[in-house]
């Protein structure tokens, strides 16, 4: 039962970091800064939540996976919300967006 | 009066089962002032919102669970997606800006649909104005997934508006 429940957390742990080092790979391959916070929501994301489900099978029902519960909690308001203000000043202060289709909702209209 | 009631049921619940030594009530004083604090600001910022704590009853919690599968299975999805974009051998993107409507009646309910797309890798949310949000997405697919409107629709629901 345990020897399951590590391998569990096993996997979701390697999966997590897996996707942190994807995130990072990404923040260094994509060019400019937006495609760079996209990037980055990869390692917010499924890094941080895979990870913090593996080590939740290893709390059990306890006070532990309560708290893992409420840093997912937190994430889930945070993290978009310091993306949006770094992107929202980006853009606010007139760093151009590279798009494909400058046309047809229009860059200007923001 | 209920001042005078609420103080006497403190003082009766703080001499039975309160702290006892000083280090005991430093902690209970710095608690009791974190929660009015938190409190009030909680109070404030409703307010400057014109309000949101619909999503506070019951009701909503009732909705939560189904609200939560949907979004984990979107943001799955999406950072598949956008893994297969960083790890392709050839960069490929075709990123886009899109004005999407959000029909939330809420300002808390518009703000939950915002966050909604920033926390689905692929796309971002840059502005919220008059109803609408302004939507960069890398490419083609991850547009589809807002412009769809099933993401709308799921906090829709979870605000209790109709389907």
């Amino acid at each position: 039962m345990n020897g399951a429940l590590d391998i569990v957390t096993a996997v979701l742990l390697i999966a997590g970091g897996l996707f942190c080092v994807v995130g990072g790979i990404g923040l260094h391959r994509f060019s400019e800064f937006y495609q760079r916070t996209h990037a980055a929501s990869v390692t917010d994301t499924a890094g941080a939540g895979l990870m913090l489900l593996g080590l939740m099978f290893q709390g059990g029902l306890s006070m532990v996976t309560l708290k893992l519960v409420l840093v997912l909690a937190f994430l889930f308001f945070s993290s978009p919300a310091i993306a949006h203000a770094l992107v929202k000043a980006a853009h606010g202060h007139g760093l151009a967006l590279e798009l494909d289709d400058p046309g047809r909702d229009g860059d200007a209209a923001g | 009066m209920r001042l005078g009631v609420l103080a006497l049921l403190a003082a009766v619940w703080l001499s039975l089962s309160g702290p006892y030594t000083v280090h005991e009530w430093l902690i209970f004083a710095f608690g009791a002032v974190s929660v009015a604090f938190v409190w009030r600001l909680y109070v404030a910022l409703d307010r400057a919102a014109g309000g949101g704590s619909e999503f506070f009853r019951p009701s909503s919690w009732l909705r939560l669970p189904r609200f939560l599968v949907a979004f984990a299975l979107k943001v799955a999805a999406a950072n598949l997606h956008t893994t297969k974009l960083i790890l392709s051998p050839k960069i490929e993107l075709h990123p886009r800006l899109r004005r999407v409507p959000a029909s939330q009646k809420t300002s808390f309910g518009q703000v939950l649909y915002a966050n909604f797309i920033t926390l689905t890798p692929g796309t971002i949310t840059l502005d919220l104005r008059d109803d609408e949000l302004l939507v960069y997405a890398l490419d083609a697919e991850s547009e589809a997934d807002v412009m769809d409107g099933s993401m709308d629709r799921d906090v829709l629901r979870l605000e209790g508006g109709s389907d």
